[in-house]
């Protein structure tokens, strides 16, 4: 995560990778603000979490670093977190191609059983043969 | 607060204004500019926006949140809101890497009902007719 500017830039942090899943966590920090004061965090930014995360869990199900690239990304915004809280994404890998990798992940608060967004992405990877 | 803003602009023909009224706007460098009777959301380049190294190319992250708001922007522009509208969902398509540069993009409108609005938006850098990402999101109007 350190590795991308931007992830770095939005504070994110890997909370644990078990099993199938990753826990990515974007703690809170009024530069995230839309309006000033109001501790709300800009839908952009929850939209960049995700995109970041579901990247991550990519990497993370392939186990080697590969050159790919997000296809498309689809994000449905349930309901705003809290004011001033740190909010984390918990990613799923739902298939692996030949080409692509299908992936999913939702955004939570303190409780783990009620998301607030839901993520899906398709990312295109380069195969090992076709490694130069 | 937005709505205050862009109701002072909208008076004018052309204008290139920063949106550092917001925080968020602020970090992502986005400014707004009217040109040809056309609204245009900026995001500068800068460092901090890059999502891979090798090479570098811009986060995807950061262009659909520049696409996201453009949409808001297209949306104020043309409605009388008391509130703002909040985003329902976005489907972005990423079709060419974004290079080390700025980026623009544009929304267009399709349906605007009472309580929803449909919005498109693209994103590209040197050749408008070559997008780097579209957009389609959804509104809720109402509270």
């Amino acid at each position: 995560m350190r590795l991308i500017p931007h992830a770095r830039r939005l504070g994110l942090r890997l909370v644990e990778s078990k099993g199938d899943n990753l826990v990515i966590e974007m703690p809170f920090n009024d530069e995230l603000e839309v309006i000033p004061g109001t501790g709300l965090m800009a839908n952009g930014a929850i939209t960049a979490f995700l995109d970041t995360a579901l990247g991550a869990a990519v990497h993370y199900e392939l186990k080697v670093f590969r050159t790919m690239v997000t296809l498309d990304l689809r994000v449905d915004y349930f309901e705003k977190p809290p004011p001033f809280s740190a909010i984390v994404v918990k990613t799923r890998c739902l298939k692996v191609t030949d080409h692509i990798v299908f992936v999913q992940g939702d955004v939570f608060c303190k409780d783990m059983s009620v998301p607030l967004a839901h993520g899906v992405a398709a990312f295109s990877y380069t195969p090992m043969e076709q490694d130069a | 607060m937005i709505i205050e803003f862009l109701n002072k602009l909208k008076p004018m023909a052309t204008f290139d204004e920063s949106l550092d009224i917001s925080p968020y706007a602020k970090m992502m460098w986005f400014r707004l500019l009217r040109e040809q009777d056309k609204l245009t959301t900026v995001m500068k380049y800068h460092s901090d926006l890059v999502g891979s190294p090798f090479p570098p190319a811009l986060h995807g992250g950061t262009l659909a949140s520049l696409m996201e708001m453009s949409a808001l922007m297209e949306l104020f522009w043309n409605m009388d809101v008391q509130h703002l509208p909040k985003t329902i969902d976005i489907t972005i398509d990423y079709l060419r890497s974004g290079k080390t540069e700025d980026t623009f993009s544009r929304a267009r409108v399709y349906r605007q009902g009472r309580r929803y609005a449909t919005v498109h938006a693209e994103a590209w850098q040197t050749d408008m007719a070559k997008p780097i990402a579209t957009a389609m999101l959804h509104f809720q109007l109402i509270d």
